[in-house]
This record gives C-alpha cells, sequence and structure tokens, in this order.
C-alpha cells in the first residue's frame, strides 16, 4: 500500500496510522502481516519531475522487491523547521522504522530522532551529520554536471552560460562549479553566470531569472535544483539549451534538451534497507556518484557534435573507474587565488564543503 | 540586452499579478471590507485556470473559471464576515489558508503540467525603439489591465458607483441611513475583489509562468494587500506601487547576471518594508490618517 499524504490530510490519516502503529512497533522483522514501515518526508509536492519525485520514485522500486512487507508513506509539502520536527516525530511514534528526510533542513530534528530512537534508522539528504543509525547521502553530481558543462560549451555560440540556482549552498555551488570546469575543457574562455533565487521552489521567480539570462547572453542554462520545469519550458520557448538534474524533463523541452543528471537512489536505498532488516546498519557519509550507480547522464540531445560526444564518453567511462576526477588540480578560485594545486584530487570532504567558485564564473557568491 | 532593457520589458508583466489582485482588494478596502484572503483566492484562481486551459478550454475560459473560483471563496468570506459579523482579520486567514489548501487538492494531478503561454502584442513603432521598446511588447492581459486600471480610478473617483461605495466605506450608517443596502454594496465589492484575485492567479499560471505547481503564487498575494497599504487606497499609487515592486523583483535577478553582489533576500523583503514605513508615516500624522484611511475598514455593520 502506498499512501500519499501531505500536511493536510496528514492529520486525519493519523488514526489509521496509530492502528498501523501497534503492528510495526512490535519487531523489525518485515512481512506481510508486520510490515517494516518506510517513511518518505520531502518539502515540495511529489510531482512527475524533479528531486522529491526521484527519492519517491526509487523507494517506490525497492518497496516492489518487498511487495506487502514494505510499506511506503510519503509526506510532502513540509517546510523545513519545528513543523517538520514534529510530523517526523509523529511518523516515527506511528511505527515508522525507516525515515529518509528528504532535505538539508530538516537534519537537527531527524538527528534528535535518530539519538532518542536508537531502532529507527534515518537517512539525511545533503547534510553533513552522522550517527551509528543516521547517514547523511548527497549525490555528486559535479560528476555529472562536469560531462554537461562540456556539451554546453560545444553548443554555446556566445561563450556565456547561465545557472538558475536555489541556494548558494556547497552542494550548488559545486555542481556549477564542475559545470564551468567540464566547460573549460572545450572552451577555455567560457563564462558562466547565476542567479541565486533564494527559495527552492519560486516557479515564477525561475522563468523570471531564466529570461534574465539569456537577455544576458547565455544560450545553455543550467536547472539546477528545480523542481519544476519552469526554467526548462522557459529555454525551450526562447530557443536555447537547457538540461537539470534528477530526473528527465525532456518532454517539457523536446528540441533544445540538452540531457538530464539523473539520480537513481533506489541501490543506495535498497543497500540501506536490507542493513536495517539484517541489523548491520552503520552510519556513515554517502557521497554516491556514477560508479555507484546513483549519477547518471541521460537523454543527451542529438544536437552535440560527434567528436565531443566521445570526448565525453571518455571521460564518463574515466570517473566510473576512478581514474579521473573533476575536482583535479590546477583549479584557480574566481577572485585568482590558488584553489587546488597541479596534480591534487580534491577530497570528497572537500568537495563537499565547497564554498567558492573557479574562475569562470563571473556572478559573485551572496555573501 | 541590457539588464536595464530587460527590467522595462518585463516589468510590467512581472506588476500584473500585483496589479489586478490588488485593486480588487483596494475596491473591497473602500467599501471597508478587509479581505486577508487574497493568497488563497490568486492560487485557486490559478490551480482552476492553469486547469482549464491544460483541459482545452482555452485560454479565455480560463480566465472565466478562475475569476469564478476566486469569486467563490470571495463569498464564502462575505457570507461568514457580513452575514455572519465574524472578525474580518481572522475569517480573511482562514479563506486564505482554505484557498491554498483547495488549490493543492485541485492542482494534485496537474503537478508540474505545462500549457502554452499567449504571444506578445507589440505597438507598431514605439516597440522598435532601442533600450524603452521592450515596454511596448506585452501580452493581451497587461494590455487590458493597463486600460483597465484608469477605468477603474474614474469610476471610483467620478461615478456615483464609486462615491456610493467610498460613502459605505466612510460611514456605513448614513449611508444606510439615507437608504443605500450597505451590506449588499460590501458583498458586491468583496465579490469584485474575489474575482480579480481570480483573475491575477490564472494570469500568473497559464499565461506569466504557463505551468501549474502547489505554492507557485508564492506570497504574491501578501504583496498585493501590502500594495493597498502601500498606495494608500488610491489606484494611481497602488498602479505605480506595482509597476515598483515588479522591477525590483526584476532588478534583484538583473544585478545577479551582471555580476553585481547584491543582497537577493534583502531586496526580496522589500516591498513588505516599504510597506511598513507607509504604514508608519500614515499613522504618526492624525491628518494623513484622515485623509488616506478608510474609516470603517475591518469593522463589521450591524444596523
Amino acid at each position: 500500500m502506498t499512501t500519499t499524504l501531505n500536511r493536510r490530510n496528514f492529520i486525519a490519516g493519523a488514526s489509521v496510522a496509530t492502528m498501523v502503529a501497534t503492528l510495526g512497533a512490535r519487531a523489525q522483522a518485515a512481512t506481510p502481516d508486520d510490515p517494516l514501515i518506510v517513511t518518505l518526508v520531502i518539502p515540495s509536492p511529489v510531482a512527475d519531475v524533479g528531486w522529491g519525485h526521484a527519492l519517491f520514485e526509487a523507494l517506490e522500486t525497492v518497496k516492489a522487491d518487498y511487495g506487502d512487507a514494505m510499506q511506503l508513506s510519503v509526506i510532502e509539502n513540509i517546510f523545513e523547521g519545528p513543523d517538520a520536527d514534529r510530523i517526523m516525530n509523529k511518523a516515527v511514534a506511528d511505527g515508522t522504522k525507516f525515515l529518509v528526510a528528504g532535505s538539508f533542513g530538516y537534519q537537527n530534528g531527524a538527528m534528535q530522532i535518530a539519538r532518542r530512537n536508537p531502532d529507527v534508522t534515518v537517512l539525511h539528504a545533503s547534510g553533513f551529520m552522522v550517527a551509528p543509525n543516521f547517514s547523511p547521502f548527497a549525490a555528486q553530481y559535479s560528476q555529472g554536471t562536469y560531462l554537461m558543462g562540456m556539451a554546453a560549451a560545444a553548443l554555446s555560440e556566445t561563450g556565456k552560460l547561465g545557472s538558475v540556482s536555489a541556494f548558494a549552498i556547497p552542494e550548488l555551488i559545486t555542481s556549477i562549479n564542475a559545470f564551468t570546469l567540464g566547460a573549460q575543457q572545450i572552451n577555455p574562455d567560457i563564462e558562466v553566470s547565476i542567479v541565486w533565487l533564494n527559495s527552492w521552489f519560486d516557479p515564477a521567480k525561475a522563468q523570471e531569472a531564466t529570461e534574465a539570462l539569456v537577455a544576458q547572453g547565455c544560450d545553455v542554462l543550467f536547472s539546477n535544483a528545480q523542481d519544476t520545469p519552469s526554467v526548462v519550458a522557459k529555454a525551450e520557448e526562447l530557443g536555447v539549451y537547457s538540461f537539470n538534474l534528477n530526473s528527465s524533463m525532456k518532454a517539457y523541452a523536446p528540441n533544445t534538451y540538452l540531457g538530464c543528471v539523473l539520480t537513481d537512489w533506489s541501490p543506495f536505498f535498497r543497500e540501506s534497507i536490507e542493513a536495517h532488516l539484517a541489523g548491520t546498519f552503520e552510519g556513515a557519509n554517502a557521497f554516491l556518484g556514477v560508479s555507484d550507480g546513483v549519477v547518471k547522464v541521460v537523454d543527451w540531445s542529438p544536437d552535440i557534435p560527434e567528436d565531443v560526444m566521445a570526448r565525453i564518453m571518455e571521460v564518463e567511462a574515466a570517473i566510473a573507474d576512478g581514474s579521473f576526477a573533476p575536482f583535479t588540480g590546477p583549479i584557480i578560485k574566481a577572485d585568482g587565488s590558488e584553489g587546488v594545486a597541479d596534480g591534487v584530487t580534491m577530497t570528497d570532504e572537500e568537495v563537499i564543503g565547497m564554498d567558492w567558485h573557479v574562475q569562470g564564473v563571473t556572478t559573485p557568491l551572496p555573501s | 540586452m541590457i539588464a536595464i532593457e530587460f527590467i522595462l520589458a518585463g516589468m510590467l508583466a512581472a506588476a500584473t499579478p500585483f496589479l489586478l489582485a490588488a485593486l480588487g482588494e483596494l475596491v473591497a478596502e473602500r467599501s471597508g471590507v478587509l479581505n486577508l484572503g487574497v493568497e488563497g483566492m490568486m492560487a485557486l484562481g490559478a490551480s482552476v485556470g492553469f486547469i482549464t486551459v491544460y483541459s482545452g478550454g482555452g485560454h479565455v475560459m480560463g480566465f472565466v473559471f478562475g475569476a469564478l473560483s476566486g469569486m467563490a471563496l470571495a463569498l464564502v468570506f462575505a457570507f461568514v464576515t457580513l452575514g455572519l459579523h465574524t472578525n474580518q482579520v481572522a475569517s480573511g486567514l482562514a479563506i486564505g489558508i482554505m484557498g491554498l489548501g483547495l488549490s493543492a487538492y485541485f492542482g494534485k494531478p496537474f503537478e508540474s503540467f505545462t500549457v502554452t503561454g499567449l504571444g506578445k502584442i507589440a505597438i507598431p513603432g514605439l516597440s522598435d525603439f532601442p533600450v524603452i521598446g521592450g515596454l511596448f511588447r506585452q501580452d493581451i492581459v497587461v494590455w487590458l489591465s493597463l486600460i483597465f486600471t484608469p477605468a477603474l480610478w474614474y469610476v471610483l473617483k467620478h461615478t456615483k458607483l464609486g462615491l456610493l461605495l467610498r460613502a459605505v466605506g466612510e460611514n456605513p450608517h448614513a449611508a444606510s441611513a439615507i437608504g443605500y443596502p450597505v451590506i449588499l454594496i460590501r458583498l458586491s465589492a468583496v465579490a469584485f475583489g474575489g474575482l480579480m484575485a481570480g483573475i491575477a492567479g490564472a494570469y500568473a499560471s497559464t499565461i506569466y509562468t504557463p505551468l501549474w505547481a502547489d505554492g507557485m503564487i508564492a506570497g504574491r498575494g501578501w504583496i498585493a494587500v501590502a500594495l493597498v497599504v502601500f498606495g494608500t487606497w488610491m489606484v494611481g499609487r497602488v498602479f505605480l506601487g506595482a509597476c515598483l515592486f515588479g522591477a525590483v523583483s526584476l532588478g534583484g535577478i538583473a544585478a545577479q547576471t551582471v555580476g553585481l553582489a547584491v543582497p537577493s533576500q534583502l531586496l526580496a523583503s522589500m516591498p513588505y518594508i516599504v510597506t511598513i514605513v507607509v504604514l508608519g508615516i500614515i499613522s504618526s500624522n492624525r491628518r494623513l490618517v484622515k485623509l488616506n484611511g478608510i474609516a470603517s475598514l475591518g469593522e463589521p455593520f450591524e444596523k
């Protein structure tokens, strides 16, 4: 049974949940009579596309293996803050044993839940805290956006690329930096402009930003962490290429879709749920990329020249077998100082905490 | 294209959702009724309008149904405040939250779908000017809003209907004593406000950002409410305020694309800061309160 809940009918469904809870609270085993309750909490609505959709779809895929032995409930549209803490606590009180906290801002609340309930396993998106039953997870989008940068630079006529981005946090900065570095492989003089929306969710503002970037001459756009097709659809209307993260939006831009840096979380979720049921789960920082099967680039535009495509494939293979990493020196920061020395590769920790732009990004970081 | 050109070209379209909703709210407040549910009425209009257009009803019907849904919600508000004399602030907030909930409910199956917007109509000659040319390339709704705004000003200022509306807002007991149906006039004003909010929402979801996503109104209804105060209940000032807020919101984006470091969080809060300042200025001076305020705003009327 899959139940889709939102804040409004969450309370209404509580009575049913309480009934289920009495079943779920007894043991860790997962059988149709005593299912493992998995709860996903996300800040945006689950749509056909986007971040929430990617998490939901991955959990659905895992659920298919378990059938009735796993019960999935989705609580969508939950603001990051005290309300989220309350809702996650309620879900755990109602029998959730496996919680997926789908946004950075849930970190403190989710960590408290993990500490108070040692029998509950918590996976938290994009965070940095770790506990025995608490793993933060993040995708190495940079491995995919680097490839996209190569394609973007090959198709750009103006030499200017743009990105509509949500918040200036390391995860998003890293994606843009890798995008820029990839583009520089094809055209060393490429420039990247960014609009920070300071909102995870404002489609109208995202479209205004798209128009603004195109007005400045950007002709390939990176829709960074936008859960709606706002940027991709507007780019199609304006006749410029665009790509996005998490799930394919090709349907919204049949002519000018550059591709999608897809995240498929199902291998990670499957492994974690198996470990949880076996009692062997150990919290660790899960920073997953191409080689883990989590990050994939799909729906490449047919307009990309063949020689560039061949180079992209080469780089992708090198990333997958570990012989190449996008953040390998020499890398110069936007302010002209040295970011990474020649021949040195940034560690995962350094990549996760990246708070500076590489040279080529023209928009200063918001202070 | 330089940044200023981008702002000029997009300013009016960005201002239109604010403007339409604010003009509707202005009429309701002029009659003495404070309806804080604009955000919800816009959201409902946006979702119903989008569904209509997506289902093949066409843009005109999208606006009709969007407007009707906004009006329906306003009538619920009118029933509880005018009929049952409930507190207008609390009822308005409740209606607003209800509208958001209903919009999410109706829109759920259409989440993240897109429709095609409408093309722009350019004024020949003027639209070829450098820099300001973009001002003269707008969609039909923007042009209609530009005609509607002075028309509303004229009606409020120079017709018997406008005088009546203002009289009901200033002194409902006097208006009632000389035989005017205060409740009926207020009901019509509130319904008009809902109608306009519904149109504003439908514009946002079918033309300005032709897609549906839950929460896409993103506070624009509150900016509309703030605009009415900012404009001290005057049509012209509300219009200028809408253009200003539209320009500021685009300006923040444009500044980033050219590499200027502006705190965009601060820019986003500008409309509200300005509104508080205006409120402060008005209420610090008794004469200004008398000149600009609406005497019976928010007070229930009983014979």
